[in-house]
């Protein structure tokens, strides 16, 4: 009986949701918004890559947001785990020599792939979460290859609060030099190049070193979780 | 002039610093929310003159609106971060000696960013940054309710999360329906266009938005997370979830269905529910033993009678459901941070081992009692104009069905005084003399006390106070045409 209710009631509401879907045009570039985006992010932004744009300029207040999500995340997790913690010391079996050699030898590469990734965020496909994500995932590498080392938890949680820290002050830089918060003050170059998009490859490095050290952060108080389950 | 913009990025700097702080210093830590809080109550209430004569619509990032994100700082938008600012000022401080054990740092963090994402929610006028600041808000709660680290701790944030995440997912589902239909995020824009597409595609994402919403706002059948998450909470943050987190909730349901939506039809099935929520909460609240229970349970009643206000839709139907709100936010942190030092002192949550407060406790007991008889709506305390502006709206509202409606409110009052007045009788006048005085709160937690006892007060006797600011807040709910013209020029 109570399959049937919940059968009843996800089909009134799958039959809402396709009566509004069928109203929505795709493929149309109806959407203002987005069309002006196309049209004229480069020129207002300075930033050939026009996801970026809308990310961190023309919608960095939510960015803003979502990068407090994720510190918030990484601090409750952070805050409950520490609660349960009991000192218990477990036997680490070394890796093979195969596998920590091997982490050796990739750990710099991908932390090199990682910061290019958000370095370049303004030019092509990528940014300050992918790249953050591709950092921690080095720092998973580590873990897995040689288990006895940690990271600083001081360093982690020093970089995640200067990174959200940058992210406010460029803000407020803005607010003060030309009265609209996260306006773009800084000069925007030419688009293609490195030095270009004024304050939008700043706050994006901030990103990048602010989810990386989340992301790797949240590695290391779940890791320490599991083997203190286990 | 002050940029309302600081009132969510000074607090949300400070908040990301209290680290870096805590490096030279870990007792600095608990003082910054303390710090920031005051900064947002002083710049609100400097903010309040200029909102009432016009919104304050700040574009961020110098792109005109709806191709960036806005601020709308109206008359509704000032006056709740105002009162976010007051109470998580006055809780802020209570905090200083409550909060000793466990991850402090954490605690003050992760308080401040709850207190940001409040203030974003009710400043912002983009439907998506609502989520984000939402968010923001949801999730630091959770992580505050399991604070204490023990199983019921854990075990209530746990339900608290999964509710509030299909909740989210219902708003996001919401916004995306809402973006394919007018190609366009901001608020006031999509209220413009609402009309030119058919009702039944702007049905859905409503119903949604009333779903995804009401589970913060603690809206019957949604609230089932409620009780447990307030109950095992440390009592500091028990006192901003309800007096803060599910105001801001009831504030995102009527900001979409009067502003964005302008959806007169649904008013009266929201009417009925908050009747029901106010019901159902207050007889649960009579039949608890728990005393953070029974008070969890009468803030579901109050939220039912908010929203049965907010349904009337009147001007003084609305007028009396954000006096309400006011008068709910000082009374229920004012019991639960007086309930917080008697939990703490007796080391029990039973209503029963309250006997004798009164003498053991006497300051502690008579912030609980003050609290007790404005949320009953005694005069001269706040409840009393609030739940007066009530009742008065829906007997002028001139519908013989409020006249039936306005009489369950008065059952559901009457149980809420029964049950009040049982404590305040257990505090008072149960238990045998003696002369084993326990220690009253300390200073530090009975600043904060004093202060909303005094606030209650005043305000009951001379509620003229905030009329101005409460008649302008509910002109901008109901004058849709006056929103969309004020952002959009």
């Amino acid at each position: 009986m109570r399959r049937i209710i919940s059968i009843l009631l996800l089909g009134i509401v799958a039959l809402g949701i396709i009566l509004t879907l069928v109203k929505i045009p795709f493929g149309v570039s109806k959407t203002k918004v987005g069309k002006y985006y196309i049209d004229k992010g480069v020129e207002e932004t300075g930033v050939t890559n026009i996801v970026t744009s809308v990310v961190v300029n023309y919608r960095g207040f939510d960015t803003l947001g979502e990068v407090t999500v994720l510190f918030i995340a990484a601090l409750g997790l952070g805050a409950v785990l520490s609660t349960r913690k009991k000192k218990v010391k477990r036997k680490v079996e070394p890796a093979s020599l195969i596998l920590y050699t091997g982490c050796r030898f990739l750990f710099p590469l991908i932390l090199l792939f990682g910061v290019y990734i958000f370095i370049h965020g303004h030019l092509t496909p990528g940014g300050g979460f992918q790249g953050g994500a591709i950092v921690a995932s080095a720092f998973l590498l580590i873990y897995l290859g040689s288990r006895e080392r940690r990271i600083g938890e001081r360093g982690t949680k020093a970089i995640e609060s200067l990174g959200g820290l940058i992210f406010v002050v460029v803000g407020l830089a803005g607010l003060v030099i030309s009265g609209y918060f996260l306006r773009n003050f800084l000069p925007k170059g030419i688009p293609n190049l490195l030095f270009s998009g004024g304050i939008i490859p700043i706050i994006y490095i901030a990103i990048g070193f602010k989810v990386g050290s989340e992301l790797a952060g949240i590695i290391d108080n779940l890791g320490g979780a599991v083997s203190r389950l286990s | 002039m002050v940029n309302p913009v600081l009132l969510i990025v000074v607090p949300l700097g400070l908040a990301f610093a209290i680290p870096l702080f805590g490096f030279i210093s870990k007792r600095i830590e608990k003082y910054i929310p303390l710090t920031a809080m005051l900064f947002n109550l002083i710049v609100s209430l400097l903010l309040i003159p200029k909102a009432l004569q016009q919104p304050i619509v700040v574009s961020i990032g110098g792109f005109p609106p709806p191709f960036c994100i806005n601020l709308v700082a109206g008359p509704v938008g000032i006056l709740f971060s105002a009162i976010i600012a007051l109470v998580g000022l006055l809780v802020s401080v209570y905090a200083l000696d409550y909060i000793k054990q466990g991850a402090t740092g954490e605690y003050h963090i992760l308080y401040l960013l709850l207190l940001v994402g409040a203030t974003g929610v009710v400043l912002t006028g983009d439907i998506f940054n609502l989520f984000v600041f939402f968010e923001i808000l949801c999730i630091s709660s959770y992580a505050l309710v399991a604070h204490s680290g023990d199983k019921a701790g854990i075990e209530s944030a746990v339900k608290y999360l999964i509710q509030g995440a299909i909740g989210s997912s219902l708003i996001l589902i919401a916004i995306a329906l809402l973006y394919g239909l007018f190609g366009t995020l901001n608020m006031a824009d999509i209220a413009r266009n609402i009309d030119s597409v058919s009702s039944i595609s702007v049905f859905v994402p409503l119903v949604l938005f009333i779903t995804g919403l009401g589970v913060e706002a603690a809206i019957f059948p949604l609230n089932a997370w409620l009780p447990d998450a307030h109950s095992s909470a440390p009592s500091s943050i028990s006192a901003i979830l309800s007096g803060i987190a599910i105001e801001v909730g009831i504030y995102a349901v009527a900001r979409v269905i009067f502003t964005i939506f302008g959806a007169q039809s649904i008013l009266l099935f929201l009417l009925l529910l908050g009747i029901l929520t106010l019901l159902i909460g207050e007889m649960c609240a009579f039949s608890q033993r728990n005393i953070k229970r029974l008070l969890a349970y009468s803030s579901i009643g109050q939220i039912g009678l908010i929203l049965f206000a907010l349904g009337i839709a009147t001007h003084s139907g609305v007028v009396g459901g954000l006096f309400q709100i006011i008068s709910h936010a000082l009374s229920k942190a004012l019991l639960f941070l007086a309930v917080g030092y008697m939990i703490y002192r007796t080391g029990s949550l039973e209503i029963s081992t309250l006997e004798g407060m009164g003498r053991k406790m006497p300051l502690t007991s008579l912030a609980f009692t003050i609290g007790a008889f404005s949320l009953v709506g005694l005069p001269p305390f706040v409840g009393f104009p609030s739940k007066f502006l009530i009742v008065r709206a829906a007997l002028i509202a001139q519908e013989p069905l409020f006249v039936v409606l306005i009489a369950l409110v008065l059952l559901g009052t009457i149980i809420e005084g029964a049950y009040f007045l049982r404590i305040v009788q257990v505090l008072y006048f149960k238990g045998e003399k003696s002369n084993s005085k326990i220690e009253d709160a300390p200073i530090v937690a009975l600043i904060p006390i004093f202060i909303l006892m005094l606030l209650i007060l005043i305000i009951g006797i001379y509620p003229k106070l905030l009329t101005g600011v409460l008649n302008s807040a509910a002109g901008e709910f109901l004058n849709r045409v006056g929103y969309i013209k004020s952002v959009l020029g």
